[in-house]
């Protein structure tokens, strides 16, 4: 997907559409949490190893940086109007957000 | 009551100042009623007013933090002291008097006028009680600015933000069953910063004298998109 394409109206749409998610999978999580703690690392390991789990920590973690890459932009399409600052700001959230799905990427494929 | 004044005239000063006057109210005063107390005293004082009924949109002033008509302003409703500016973030010509060149620009911008794919009837295009009702709360706008000059996100993209007025007018011509035009208009306003810099902060709502509501026109925009692309 394109900068250009997730501008506008598709970036709206996209930053609700995961925000759904997001506030879904974190009410299911805390829930979980609520109703039966994980007791230790291995616990947490084998709940996130079953397969709709770790797909929908996959897509809550996309869903995340998706998110973040949109509302993050926006602040700074109002605030930053010096082209080549805004460029420079927004490769540092577009390195730390990918830095950060390499993370995320890197424990999912350790647990699976 | 007493009344601090913003002065300045481009040509002269090199700062603008607040000048305070003491003007005696009288029943029924208004805002406008009391700067023309005060231009009476000094003709160099300017603002711009006109009708002085709240229809021609020209005596918009900032009032104690607050873009209101001057004209319907009732001067007993004020908090002393009564600070007057410019409405905020708009060139200053002198005093009161701001340029509002790139505000009526954004209005043009939206083109709100009927476009008609078909040919032109030969009398007018009725429409039913029901449609017509549906422009109720989007004609009424004079185009005063209350409300762009009062939203965030115009103040930090005047060039690219179309603004809560335009964006009304918009809508305006959207809802309108007489118009043909709904994909233009819709893909004129797609982008990230003609309506999508709108944050729903809602300034513009509380600002207009006509107690209009652009944050929900903008909503009825945005679903129409989405209804439109799915």
């Amino acid at each position: 997907m394109t900068a250009r394409r997730l501008a506008g109206f598709r970036a709206w749409v996209w930053q609700r559409a995961t925000a759904v998610y997001i506030g879904l999978f974190l009410v299911y999580l805390l829930g979980r949490l609520a109703v039966a703690p994980f007791g230790s690392a291995e616990a947490l390991r084998a709940w996130l190893g079953s397969t709709p789990l770790w797909v929908a920590f996959g897509l809550f973690a996309l869903a995340l940086l998706l998110h973040a890459w949109i509302g993050v932009r926006d602040v700074i399409l109002d605030y930053v109007k010096p082209p080549a600052l805004r460029l420079a700001l927004l490769a540092a959230v577009a390195l730390f957000l990918l830095a950060n799905g390499l993370w995320l990427a890197g424990i999912l494929m350790e647990v699976k | 009551m007493e009344f601090r004044v913003w002065r300045f005239d481009p040509e002269r000063d090199r700062e603008p100042r607040m000048e305070t006057h003491h003007v005696e109210v009288t029943r029924g005063m208004m805002l406008r009623d009391a700067l023309l107390e005060i231009k009476a005293r000094d003709e160099s004082f300017t603002f711009r007013h006109s009708c002085g009924e709240g229809v021609c949109g020209s005596d918009a002033v900032n009032v104690n933090g607050r873009n209101r008509l001057a004209c319907i302003t009732p001067v007993a409703e004020l908090k002393a002291p009564v600070v007057v500016r410019p409405l905020p973030g708009r060139p200053v010509i002198r005093d009161l008097v701001v340029d509002m060149s790139q505000f009526y620009g954004q209005y043009e911008a939206v083109e709100p006028w009927l476009k008609r794919r078909e040919p032109e009837p030969e009398q007018e295009i009725l429409q039913s009680p029901a449609e017509r009702a549906r422009l109720d709360g989007l004609w009424e706008c004079i185009l005063c600015g209350c409300c762009s000059t009062s939203c965030p996100s115009f103040w930090w993209n005047p060039e690219k933000f179309l603004g809560p007025q335009a964006l009304l007018s918009a809508w305006r011509f959207l809802a309108d069953s007489r118009d043909q035009a709904e994909e233009e208009r819709l893909d004129a306003l797609d982008g990230p910063y003609r309506l999508f810099r709108c944050h729903t902060i809602m300034n513009c709502v509380e600002a207009c004298p006509k107690h209009l509501n652009p944050t929900r026109a903008i909503g009825h925009i945005r679903d129409r998109m989405l209804k439109k692309s799915v």
